[in-house]
């Protein structure tokens, strides 16, 4: 019975020490935050992904309009505003990471 | 739906929602299902229920003949009201005394419960645990 | 043995616990160093669920009978699978699996999605830890596998209805998808605590949904398989609380597979997601609360002990916790896009989940009546099969008619010319096929008939997304029809991918009509050389066989088959005898017929003493599609999880600048 309890205990410190190897490995790191995403950053995260959201809505419409899935007038009624919202995407995206760099450029 | 911005959305949700709960009080306060009682419990009971016991005694009779009879009492507490049960169609494999199953049907007159063929289900007895397993 | 198990699940309890105190804490203060330790202490506490797992199979090999658990499922005579597949034949060791799986999942969700969602990831392991724990202390503090007993000679055996080969793998996958659905749970509720908000969760847990999704499908047809070849009772599926109990969080995720679409393409849907995941997770943490408290009757019943009460806590807590998150996170999930018709893909999507969520919650409906009936009316109200199937034609028809519509709508809106072009072929071959089907008597069952013009439906529109496809591809490309059909499908795995799901949708719905609406019974008893006639066949009872198995007597009738003028050769049913576990079961004879999907199903459900043979005999059309439908199931889903290369190259580009590794300096 001993030999399963002293291999129970031996599984713990290893364990433990995998838990703390963080600790062990840098014991007086210079700094100890996360890494945050700026208020900036993640706007322009966001920005990324509608871009991406509206330009791949823009090739799906032509890959269906193509393949026959959409008709000519439903395509010709929609493809305005989804045109429009991949302008609207292309150029918020412009405006944060202008801002991103001006902002840069300033400090 | 906690926003619903589009008032599209709010009608879809608010006509099946609608829609639904006529359905659910439909069925479950107008029609379908059955009540289910202990065998203490059936005396009084008119109609269709769900009998729910444990197997007492010996079995006997032809359940693809004439019928079998056994006979059911609660599974849980202190009373000592049987019921005798007349059973035709298909017997469950786990089927035997002492083990606990439900049955559908309607008392008769005389006291006895005539059940709807092959309607007997056997619960596991708890030496087994089946592992049909949900968690 | 059972020191070293006990030893390992404390830990494990330790490591979540800390995991969960230490990450939550490490996430609140933006400590570094103290959120790679949680996670790293979430890694440890799968190698230390392992190893208890370890040990309890070592028990079962090595036939150690002073394990309570093992003495309790097994016996020395016991074949070799079936000794390790006993490792899940009870609670406590379904409960340890159940950790098991949990703690890969987690270990390989957050070990995947550390450098793309960093940020995410830190709020993602307190959550799963959380989990952890509850299930943790119900095996360390409730119900544990290592308790140990004064070994008796021989173990109790295990339930002769569990020695078969699905139940080896059937409640694996069940576990799979059940516990997986903690992943993409985990990962929005990590998403609400962080405020991040974007799609990084959903695009962490895409493949880990689909994953699961998969299994607990899978798992539920090899569940439906084994009931229909063991249990024999002539169906698959009794509407029983277990079973809906694993149906509804498939329902609930297949909803959400299809809404999530909408906020990938169009930002719509946020809340609705969020709440979709939560409701798939709660679901199956409230199935398991029905079924192990005893709480309603089930044929499937697990033995009753004090952990029912605990599950129920844990759903309480689940949903308090999920619905506080989205209430207080409701600014942030808040999106300009907006529903621009009900003619529109978007619209055929929101009724798709309208439909599935509201068959969801007629099943729970149903499967807790009991409950509530005895709450108001002080007397237990069961539901039968016909309210479950009444739903299950009202929602699940036009469920089947949508996901032949869905797929071919345009986003944002459609005009009804429009759709009308689009949809002449399909909806001629399917008026063709119900007239056809009139024709061939197929009018005897109206559900069955609306079903199959339906399918004919969908499966048009199917074919004609691939042929169109392929068409416009080869004309922008001038590929050869078969590189083209390739490429089509590469490039777009999740959307034909998803048709495949559809296809093996289609034959489910198919088989199931088939078999339960066109079916034919007849029964007696016969005695040698006596016939019975049901459908086109004959069977004439030829002979009794008795043999000596591994572990139980098998006893057999045998049947000579004839349709026609033609022999079919023979069928056997009959029943098993087992020693150690005293108990019959039933062994039912079925002779498919490869060619028309069509099963023979003969059940022998008494055998006298002098011979005769009282027989049950069905004829199941089509019910193989069922089974094959399994198949084309994890072909689609296969198709959609293959990497794309080219999709992780342009996430990988989208999150470079936002997934710097938590445990590297922040600079």
């Amino acid at each position: 019975m001993s030999v399963w309890l002293a291999l129970g205990a031996a599984l713990a410190v290893a364990l433990v020490v995998v838990v703390a190897l963080p600790f062990l490995r840098e014991p007086a790191p210079p700094s100890d935050s996360l890494h945050e995403l700026t208020a900036a950053e993640r706007e322009r995260l966001e920005a990324q992904e509608a871009r991406d959201r509206a330009l791949a809505a823009l090739k799906e419409l032509e890959a269906d309009h193509r393949a026959g899935r959409v008709s000519d007038e439903d395509y010709r009624s929609v493809i305005g505003v989804v045109r429009r919202d991949a302008a609207d995407a292309l150029r918020r995206l412009d405006r944060v990471e202008g801002a991103r760099t001006g902002g840069a450029k300033s400090r | 739906m906690a926003r619903s911005s589009s008032p599209a959305r709010l009608v879809v949700a608010l006509s099946v929602a609608a829609v639904l709960a006529v359905f659910l009080l439909y069925t479950s306060l107008a029609g379908g299902g059955t009540p289910s009682v202990a065998p203490s419990e059936l005396k009084g009971k008119t109609g269709e229920v769900s009998l729910v016991g444990r197997v007492v005694g010996t079995p006997s009779g032809d359940p693809h003949g004439g019928g079998m009879r056994f006979t059911l009492e609660d599974i849980e507490g202190h009373q000592k009201e049987r019921v005798t049960v007349i059973y035709k169609g298909s017997v469950p494999d786990l089927f035997r005394t002492g083990r606990d199953l439900v049955v559908t049907g309607t008392r008769q007159a005389d006291g006895t419960f005539v059940t709807t063929p092959g309607s007997m289900i056997t619960k596991c007895p708890s030496k087994y645990q089946a592992a049909e397993s949900s968690a | 043995m059972a020191d070293l198990g006990r030893a390992a699940l404390l830990l494990t309890l330790g490591l979540s616990a800390y995991a969960l105190v230490a990450g939550a804490a490490a996430a609140w203060l933006g400590r570094r160093r103290l959120a790679h330790s949680a996670r790293n202490a979430l890694y440890a506490s799968f190698f230390s669920t392992l190893v208890a797992s370890v040990v309890l199979v070592a028990g079962f090999v090595r036939d150690d009978f002073s394990l309570a658990y093992v003495a309790g499922h097994s016996s020395r005579d016991l074949p070799l699978q079936y000794k390790l597949s006993a490792f899940w034949g009870g609670q406590e060791g379904s409960l340890l699996l159940w950790l098991l799986v949990l703690t890969a999942y987690a270990s390989l969700a957050i070990w995947f999605a550390r450098r793309r969602a960093a940020d995410l990831v830190v709020w993602v392991t307190p959550v799963l830890a959380g989990i952890g724990v509850a299930f943790t202390w119900l095996l360390v503090g409730v119900s544990s596998p290592f308790d140990t007993i004064a070994a008796p000679a021989d173990g109790s055996g295990l339930n002769p209805s569990l020695q078969n080969p699905y139940m080896v793998i059937h409640p694996v996958f069940l576990y799979l998808g059940y516990v997986g659905l903690a992943v993409p749970f985990a990962f929005a509720m990590g998403a609400l605590l962080s405020g991040r908000t974007d799609e990084r969760w959903i695009v962490s847990t895409r493949r880990w949904t689909i994953v699961a999704w998969t299994a607990l499908g899978i798992g539920q047809l090899l569940g439906a398989h084994w009931a229909y070849q063991e249990v024999g009772w002539g169906g698959y599926y009794a509407w029983d609380p277990v079973e809906n109990a694993a149906l509804m969080p498939w329902l609930v995720a297949t909803a959400y597979l299809h809404s999530v679409m909408i906020q990938e393409k169009r930002g719509m849907l946020r809340v609705w997601n969020v709440t979709l995941v939560g409701l798939a997770f709660c679901l199956s943490l409230f199935g398991t609360f029905l079924t192990r408290s005893g709480i309603v009757s089930s044929i499937h019943s697990f033995t009753q002990s004090g952990i029912g009460p605990w599950f129920l806590a844990f759903v309480v807590n689940a949903v308090v916790f999920t619905t506080v998150m989205i209430w207080l996170r409701l600014p942030q999930l808040r999106t300009s896009a907006k529903l621009e018709s009900l003619v529109s893909r978007e619209a055929a999507f929101l009724y798709n989940n309208l439909l599935l969520v509201a068959l969801c919650l007629t099943i729970l409906w149903g499967t807790a009546w009991p409950i509530v009936s005895e709450a108001v009316r002080g007397e237990a109200v069961v539901v039968g099969r016909p309210y479950y199937d009444f739903f299950l034609r009202i929602f699940g028809l036009p469920l089947l008619l949508l996901m032949g519509i869905g797929p071919l709508i345009a986003w944002r809106r459609a005009s009804l010319q429009g759709l009308a072009r689009v949809f002449v072929w399909p909806a001629g071959v399917a008026l063709a096929t119900g007239l056809l089907l009139i024709l061939l008597g197929a009018g005897s069952s109206i559900p069955g008939l609306i079903a199959y013009t339906f399918s004919a439906f969908v499966l048009a529109t199917i074919v004609l997304e691939f042929a169109r496809g392929t068409a416009a591809r080869r004309a922008l490309t001038g590929e050869p029809v078969p590189v083209a059909f390739g490429q089509l499908v590469g490039r777009n795995r999740r959307r034909y991918g998803g048709y495949v799901v559809h296809a093996s949708i289609v034959l489910l719905a198919i088989g199931v009509a088939g078999s339960s609406a066109y079916d034919s019974v007849a029964e007696g008893r016969l005695t040698r050389g006596e016939s019975l006639t049901v459908g086109d066949y004959t069977l004439t009872y030829r002979a009794l066989t008795e043999r000596d198995g591994a572990n139980a007597t098998e006893i057999r009738a045998v049947l000579d088959v004839r349709r026609g003028g033609d022999d079919l050769g023979t069928v056997a049913a009959g029943k098993n005898a087992y020693s150690a576990e005293q108990q019959v079961s039933n062994e039912v004879g079925i002779r498919s017929d490869l060619l028309t999907g069509e099963d023979l199903f003969v059940i022998a459900e008494q055998v006298r003493d002098d011979g005769a043979v009282f027989f049950r005999v069905f004829v199941k059309p089509l019910v193989n599609l069922i089974w094959l439908a399994g198949l084309v199931f994890v072909l689609g889903s296969l198709i959609t999880l293959w990497p794309d290369a080219r999709e992780e190259r342009r996430l990988a580009t989208r999150y470079a600048r936002a997934g710097e590794p938590a445990d590297r300096p922040a600079t």
